[in-house]
């Protein structure tokens, strides 16, 4: 049975950006490898659009935010799209901690921009938990 | 006041190129490269000027020659890497490093945030100050350098 809650997961939309595509591919890999039950893949262009089943989505559950840079754009437009954002994510800043992980290529990541995407997945997911077990505990109650 | 306590009211040449705002410090110095140079008494601090770091995107490192290093003109005095790209800076004064800013081990965005001023990466004990200057650029010879270059990125 599908679960009603989903958190939303939003990537950045810059290409052209190895950093946008680190971003992507974190989100693809939460959203379909990792924790695909509790999460909900939305389209930052969707957003841009005012699609309306898309706006409904963001409004209605918890997002996570993946920004690929300082303009924060996934971040502004699920806030301007009535959403809430849990929890926001810069690559820039999982990189840091990961400096052994420096990414490079656009389309096709190098091994270590999938690394850094990686790792950043694995941090996306122990915040999907939080907000699912939170949840959870906020229905029994 | 001396001129590196008063960092933070200096006035600024400005101009609007495509969306981007660009500010040069009045009160410092310049080399081609875009370090500006700021002089007190035998003491130099060196920065990275506006256009420099909105050129390069958002900094995820810095490394600058540890205090101690003697540079002369030319000798390589920071690495940084931003998103987009890696560059490496050349010390535009001969001298020692007598101190590194220490906010860009933890901070490094603070350049982007305040590049004249907090975003500060050095300060250098000047050996020849007065023949060095010579090569520097005025804030408004800089101006100049830095609308041709930023039209020459807005025609990539």
């Amino acid at each position: 049975m599908e679960k009603d809650l989903k958190v939303i997961i939003v990537a950045c939309s810059g290409i052209g950006k190895s950093f946008g595509t680190v971003s992507r591919e974190a989100a693809y890999e939460v959203t379909g490898d990792i924790r695909p039950d509790d999460t909900q893949l939305v389209a930052l262009s969707m957003l841009v659009m005012g699609d309306e089943k898309t706006r409904v989505a963001v409004a209605g559950n918890p997002a996570i935010t993946i920004d690929g840079c300082k303009l924060g754009c996934a971040t502004k437009m699920v806030q301007e799209s009535g959403g809430t954002v849990t929890r926001e994510f810069a690559v820039l800043e999982v990189y840091r901690r990961y400096k052994q992980f420096k990414p490079q290529g656009i389309a096709k990541l190098n091994r270590a921009g999938q690394q850094l995407a990686s790792v950043l997945a694995e941090e996306i997911a122990v915040v999907v938990d939080e907000i699912t077990t939170s949840n959870q505990g906020d229905l029994r109650a | 006041m001396n001129n590196l306590e008063n960092m933070a009211s200096h006035k600024f040449l400005e101009i609007t190129v495509d969306k981007f705002i660009f500010k040069v410090a009045t009160d410092r110095s310049y080399s081609r490269e875009g370090l500006w140079v700021l002089q007190d008494g035998n003491h130099i601090r060196i920065g990275i000027s506006d256009f420099l770091q909105q050129r390069s995107g958002d900094i995820a490192f810095v490394e600058i020659k540890p205090v101690g290093s003697l540079l002369t003109p030319g000798d390589e005095v920071t690495v940084i890497e931003t998103i987009k790209v890696n560059i490496s800076l050349t010390c535009p004064v001969t001298g020692a490093v007598v101190e590194v800013n220490p906010l860009l081990d933890v901070n490094p965005e603070v350049i982007n945030k305040d590049p004249f001023g907090d975003g500060w990466l050095a300060v250098m004990e000047a050996k020849d100050w007065e023949n060095d200057r010579q090569a520097l650029l005025d804030a408004q010879a800089y101006f100049n350098l830095m609308i041709e270059q930023a039209g020459q990125e807005l025609g990539k």
